[in-house]
């Protein structure tokens, strides 16, 4: 008897753990700020550091975002091939990746949507928009965006966080194509 | 009353054996979920939306928000080669054959997952960084006084415990689900050159 209960407080234990702990990678990205915008994290410096095990060699920035309300539009001007935005859901699960190397252009455009919200919602009618626009279907009405800028040198992190704090999330669409240098983004200095 | 006694025994018994298995299949991880190759430990799913329960608790636990293995494979080492625990107060020799990837970078932290303050702000050499033979191998020296070449310190405290991690970022060998995989030999050895 003592076995068969053993197993089954073992898979409870298992199933719950994820429910149960306080402190996964979402709350802690979440306390950051406001969902729906872009948030740059400092370089790590020792004791000061989101989330354990980030690497030291990659700046980070990162956008919780909200779709209750409507899609989200995130963009950036990829600085080259080593960068990553990953899309992950409230349990870290990393269910769509962009990778740098993949892009043929260096301004990238991405609307984020709920799987019941159209495209359409969220660009307008305008079909040139749809153009070099990467639809990403979320299963989740809130998660994390995180872009990861490798530093490809020793000397790279300045440039790094410049262009890091260029690229924008939130619910803005995109200028019309004439104008398409994305405008300086609110830079969020803070951690 | 003897039947009441057996009954709290054996829920004592299962209580232990249920947690203690679930802790250490979440914490060590098992054949189900890690590969281990040598001192090095890989969480094949983490990230995975398809995950199974054990790495998704494991996942939960650690803080962290990994890529995917289509994108990213992460190592992570406690033990020297010989599988001794990695510590501050000795001094280790990295040596490493070449990583068929984009990017890499092998990272030092305390056990707990933080970096470690030293004067050079030096935490990782990732392959940008790292001064490598022309085949592509190297050679890192994990050590808290300076070391000629790839020194990486591990700070001041010789108690410390640490954890190695080796990330590879857009490995170019691929399986047919498009999970890089990493030769055992490119994974680094962890030699131990002195303790105190």
């Amino acid at each position: 008897m003592a076995v068969v209960l053993a197993g089954l407080i073992h898979v409870v234990a298992v199933l719950t753990l994820p429910v149960l702990a306080p402190r996964n990678a979402y709350a802690r990205l979440a306390a950051l700020g406001p969902a729906n915008t872009m948030i740059q994290l400092a370089a790590l410096k020792p004791g000061q550091q989101v989330m354990p095990n980030m690497a030291p060699d990659v700046r980070y920035a990162m956008c919780v975002f909200d779709l209750s309300d409507g899609p989200i539009h995130l963009r950036a001007t990829i600085q080259d091939e080593l960068w990553l935005i990953a899309f992950y859901t409230p349990i870290g699960e990393n269910f769509y990746t962009v990778i740098g190397a993949d892009m043929k252009r260096e301004d990238v455009e991405l609307v984020v949507t709920t799987e019941d919200q159209s495209v359409a919602d969220a660009t307008g009618d305008a079909p040139e928009a749809l153009e070099n626009l990467i639809v990403v279907s979320s299963p989740v009405s809130k998660g994390i965006a995180l872009i990861r800028a490798p530093l490809a040198g020793p000397s790279r992190s300045l440039e790094a966080q410049r262009a890091l704090g260029a690229t924008y999330c939130g619910r803005e669409r995109s200028s019309p194509p004439a104008a398409a240098i994305p405008g300086p983004a609110p830079l969020s200095s803070g951690l | 009353m003897r039947a009441l006694g057996y009954f709290i025994g054996a829920f004592a018994v299962a209580l232990l054996l249920g947690i203690g298995s679930a802790w250490y299949m979440i914490e060590r991880g098992s054949i189900l979920t890690t590969t281990r190759i040598g001192p090095w430990t890989s969480w094949l799913s983490e990230g995975n939306p398809n995950a199974d329960p054990y790495t998704r608790a494991h996942l939960a636990r650690s803080g962290r928000l990994p890529l995917s293995s289509t994108a990213a494979r992460y190592f992570a080492a406690s033990t020297d080669s010989a599988g001794s625990h990695l510590s501050a107060g000795c001094e280790y020799m990295i040596s490493g054959g070449p990583l068929n990837a984009r990017w890499w970078s092998l990272a030092v932290y305390e056990s707990r997952g933080s970096i470690i303050a030293n004067p050079s702000n030096r935490y990782s050499f990732n392959s940008e960084e790292a001064i490598r033979r022309s085949d592509g191998s190297y050679e890192i020296h994990l050590a808290r006084n300076a070391r000629p070449g790839n020194w990486l310190p591990v700070g001041k405290d010789p108690d410390k415990d640490l954890k190695l991690m080796l990330r590879v970022y857009g490995p170019r060998e691929t399986d047919a689900s498009g999970i890089g995989q990493i030769p055992a030999e490119s994974l680094p050895k962890i030699e131990r050159t002195r303790c105190e």
